[in-house]
């Protein structure tokens, strides 16, 4: 007879690793099931020729620096995990067209009053309109740090304290830059993050960007030595040594209820029986697949459906093991964004449309910052741009080689054009990533990697406030880069220990009971 | 302090202040009601490029042997392996290879047969691989002597990397081959021919005599048929005329070889590689033109400098946990953990038995193990804290490791 569990976490991603250490760690005796072979999900890495290559990881937020560490570094500490975090120093360099049309070439780096410096030599005359920016960026980061420590809120503490956030609180990104008066070039340089969470200023919370510009400015930005595999190994390894196990290639089809009550999970090794189910799988397959379908409720079913653009952009990277050194190739940044248009919500429609009329890429050279990415000798890149379904639905199988390839190739004209840097004629590796990989590792809807798109009603605060309603099911809790935190890692692991604390009260609850 | 931020920060965004907190108070309604509004319908759970993903990367593809053709003279024989179910079989780049799942005996056993067929079959759901026989090979004995047609056979997706790239390789391709090391070439030649890759091949064969070239009349039919492909076949134990006669040296490769720029494939048994070395080093090349196909774990491994002598000839426990389960196994040291594995019947996964795919990554919990330099390919963390590849690693004392599952049911 198998052990029984007090929780099964299905998916080792980053959500769900962060989850599983954090219950193992209070006592809750839990099992990881993993489809694949290995821990982590996109925080992971992969061997080709003498090149170790990272297949999402760009820069992670809320590392913060050793005396000043922010939430990420505070949690691995605490986990006494120890990372050896590379700081990436500059936020990014950003070549294209401002919305006005005109030429833009911009390097913005990290610290907050080097920020302003910058925007102040780009954009005359915006040192006090940007300084009130920060003023109400920390405002909201206090005011939210207020509401999520409360779940009913005192409104008129709330007006006090945080006043302007709830002035801002419910509009878009774009609405609210514009209502600070900032010039439309400044709001175009403030905008470039924008893809990192997969949806335009437009319909982009001010809140959730506020937050994450604020993040990258004042924390700056960190990736670990040796790629987002360090951060899953050693998630994984604490785990074990608490006790936790961890099972691989071993997919878990469906939730198993007796009643309303979870008793256990269906895997490859038979039934095991758990009191808990934290899946780290996109909930609509939570809810779609593996719950029994009379205990999924009529809102349950209706919010997926109201998702109408249903998943975030999907994800396209040309990974690059180079035979020349960055200094060789000119590479002196470690991202460099280049844009067909500052404009977020023109650029994102051009590449809603297709691959042939995205002209979006991020050009990522890891050796910049970290010595230790490549063989002495070589450098390690990678060009992303985030794309529609359309060009990968109705794609066959024998086409799918010459279109990655030739989607590759674009994105190679693109950096060799817009920043002079010209990779052909130096490639050792190559490895293409399109949403059909994201399919075949991860297994996440269409391959997406952000979850469901968040949108005007549908933003990580609205999702946050009404956690309880969109998972009603006692006993499973979806998490991951669809849940209430949204997507990105730290996002992820944020979610995984967030909900990781809920469940280990409803499974104290339940004892006291 | 805060006061004071407070006084000069003011954000404006409609006229009035209420009406904006309003609208903050009044997220969670707005959300409700866009709920509400939406279809109660079942949730969508199937999705095309899902569906592509696993028709092109399938976990595993059920086959039938539908035909075997014997080619005595070479000691081989190609099985034609076609779906079971008539579907297509997994479209694959030429030059990749697919995972055999066997069951011999009592063993679980996997190994890695390049394919050797046009991609173009796969749309009658039929693949090919061609198995010579060698000395003591206990799965090439199997397929050659007990596999007949109408058997059951469990195969992988296409793997492997051993393709042509036009981002990574030359337009000009020169690929050494020995004996059955010609099957990926011969299937890069046939995906040439049918127009599903453009490139030049020029493919250096080494056999030992004529009689026993290996796809003799495949080879010059693809080279009537495209003037892409280029076959010279060189003989190492018999000089006549129209053959090159010995090695396949530096020498003969740059009298062969375009003019220019090119890349050298090459794919072949564990001496050729050794012989290759060298060679390659004399062609000054750069290492983004040299491609060697996967070569497998060393035979003689106990010979290999850095091998601790104290350890051969030994046999060793092993605990196997694999999920819920634990075994107790014996090792011998001059196996790969992952043969005693397989030995002992226990299904697990792997693909290239080379050290390079990761598939049978495992979590070794106590001992030690062996690891030849020219098979390591971990992960840079994972060498760190004692995840290893089981087909490459060969045990120097008593073991405890965590193996993922494998999956061999027919």
């Amino acid at each position: 007879m198998a052990k029984e569990y007090d929780v099964v976490v299905i998916g080792a991603g980053n959500a769900g690793l962060m989850a599983a250490l954090n219950l193992q760690r209070a006592g809750k005796s839990t099992l990881i099931v993993e489809q694949h072979n290995l821990p982590g999900g996109c925080a992971s890495s992969y061997v080709r020729g003498r090149f170790e290559i990272d297949p999402s990881l760009h820069e992670l937020a809320g590392v913060g620096s050793m005396e000043n560490p922010g939430s990420i570094r505070k949690m691995f500490r605490e986990l006494d995990l120890p990372i050896k975090w590379v700081d990436v120093n500059d936020c990014f360099r950003v070549i294209g067209k401002f919305s006005d049309g005109s030429p833009m070439d911009v390097t913005i780096p990290s610290g907050r009053a080097e920020m302003i410096d910058a925007m102040e030599k780009y954009v005359p005359g915006t040192r006090k309109k940007m300084e009130k920016l920060f003023r109400l960026f920390d405002e909201v980061s206090e005011g939210l740090e207020f509401f999520s420590r409360t779940d009913k809120y005192d409104l008129k503490y709330a007006i006090k304290h945080f006043g302007n956030m709830l002035v801002v609180g419910a509009h878009s990104s774009k609405i609210v830059f514009k209502a600070m008066r900032l010039p439309q070039r400044c709001i175009d340089i403030l905008s470039t993050y924008w893809s990192y969470l997969g949806v335009d200023l437009g319909h982009l919370s001010f809140l959730h960007y506020a937050m994450m510009v604020r993040s990258y400015l004042d924390e700056g930005a960190h990736i670990p030595t040796f790629t987002s595999h360090e951060l899953s190994v050693a998630l994984e390894d604490k785990f074990r040594e608490l006790g936790g196990d961890i099972w691989f290639n071993c997919r878990a089809d469906s939730i198993i209820f007796e009643g309303d009550k979870v008793v256990g999970v269906k895997t490859p090794y038979g039934d095991i029986a758990c009191k808990y189910v934290m899946a780290n799988v996109n909930d609509d397959i939570v809810y779609g697949k593996m719950v029994p379908k009379e205990h999924v409720t009529s809102r349950i079913r209706r919010l997926s459906n109201a998702r109408k653009h249903k998943y975030s952009a999907r994800m396209f990277t040309v990974h690059l093991g180079l035979d020349v050194t960055r200094e060789e190739l000119g590479i002196n940044d470690y991202s460099i964004f280049m844009v067909g248009t500052a404009d977020s919500e023109k650029e994102y429609s051009n590449m809603m449309k297709g691959f042939e009329s995205n002209e979006f890429a991020i050009l990522v050279c890891y050796n910049v910052v970290n010595p230790k990415a490549s063989p002495e000798g070589t450098c390690l890149c990678s060009i992303t741009t985030f794309g529609s379904p359309v060009d990968w639905n109705g794609l066959k199988p024998e086409d799918y080689a010459e279109y990655k390839t030739r989607c590759a190739e674009k994105l190679m004209s693109i950096v060799k054009e817009r920043a002079g840097i010209d990779l052909f004629g130096h490639v050792e590796e190559i490895a293409i990533a399109t949403p059909w990989t994201f399919a075949r590792y991860l297994g996440t809807p269409e391959g997406c990697v952000y979850g469901h798109a968040t949108s005007d009603w549908d933003d990580i605060i609205s999702r946050t406030l009404q956690m309880n309603k969109d998972y009603p099911i006692k006993g499973v809790r979806p998490i991951g880069a669809g849940g209430p935190r949204g997507d990105g890692y730290s996002s992820a692991y944020q979610c995984g220990e967030m909900m990781a604390q809920i469940a280990i009260k409803e499974l104290d609850g339940e004892a006291a009971v | 302090m805060k006061g004071e931020k407070l006084k000069k920060l003011k954000v404006r965004i409609s006229n009035f202040k209420f009406k904006d907190m309003l609208q903050f108070k009044n997220m969670p309604l707005r959300r409700d009601r866009a709920i509400e509004q939406a279809e109660d319908r079942d949730i969508v759970t199937s999705f095309p490029i899902n569906n592509n993903a696993k028709l092109l990367h399938p976990e595993t593809q059920r086959m039938v042997v539908h035909k075997i053709i014997e080619r005595p003279e070479a000691g081989a024989r190609t099985l034609i392996l076609r779906t079971a179910d008539g579907s297509p079989a997994a479209w694959f780049r030429a030059g990749q290879y697919v995972s055999l799942k066997l069951k011999i005996g009592e063993s679980c056993v996997t190994r890695p047969y390049s394919i050797s067929s046009s991609p173009k079959l796969t749309k009658e759901g039929k693949v090919c691989i061609t198995v010579k026989r060698t000395i003591g090979g206990f799965v090439s004995d199997h397929l050659i002597y007990n596999v007949k047609e109408g058997d059951r056979m469990l195969i992988s997706g296409p793997e492997g990397f051993f393709y042509h790239d036009r981002l990574r390789d030359s337009r000009n391709v020169v690929a050494v081959a020995g004996g059955s090391g010609i099957t990926p070439f011969l299937s890069m030649a046939y995906a040439i021919r049918d127009t599903i890759e453009d490139f030049n091949l020029t493919i250096l064969f080494g056999s030992r005599t004529e009689d026993s070239i290996l796809f003799r009349n495949e080879l010059d039919m693809i080279q009537n048929e495209t003037d892409k492909v280029k076959v010279i076949h060189v003989l190492s134990d018999e000089d006549r005329a129209g053959y090159e006669h010995g090695f396949i040296t530096a020498d003969l490769i740059k009298q062969y070889a375009p003019e220019g720029d090119y890349s050298l494939f090459i794919c072949g048994p564990e001496g050729l590689y050794r012989f290759m070395e060298e060679e390659t080093r004399k062609l000054g090349l750069p290492a983004r033109r040299v491609r060697r196909e996967i070569t497998g774990a060393p035979k003689n491994v106990e010979c290999l400098p850095g091998y601790p002598s104290e350890a051969a000839g030994r046999t060793f426990d092993v605990k196997i946990i694999q999920g819920p389960h634990t075994y107790d196994i014996k090792a011998s040291s001059s196996e790969s953990v992952l043969c005693s594995i397989e030995r002992a019947g226990i299904m697990a996964p792997s693909k290239c038995r080379s050290g390079e795919c990761g598939w049978c990554r495992s979590k070794l919990l106590s001992g030690s193990v062996f690891i030849p330099e020219q098979n390591e390919s971990r992960r840079h963390m994972d060498r760190e804290t004692d995840h290893i590849h089981p087909c490459i690693s060969f045990p120097l004392s008593d073991l405890v490791l965590e193996v993922p599952r494998g999956d061999f049911q027919l």
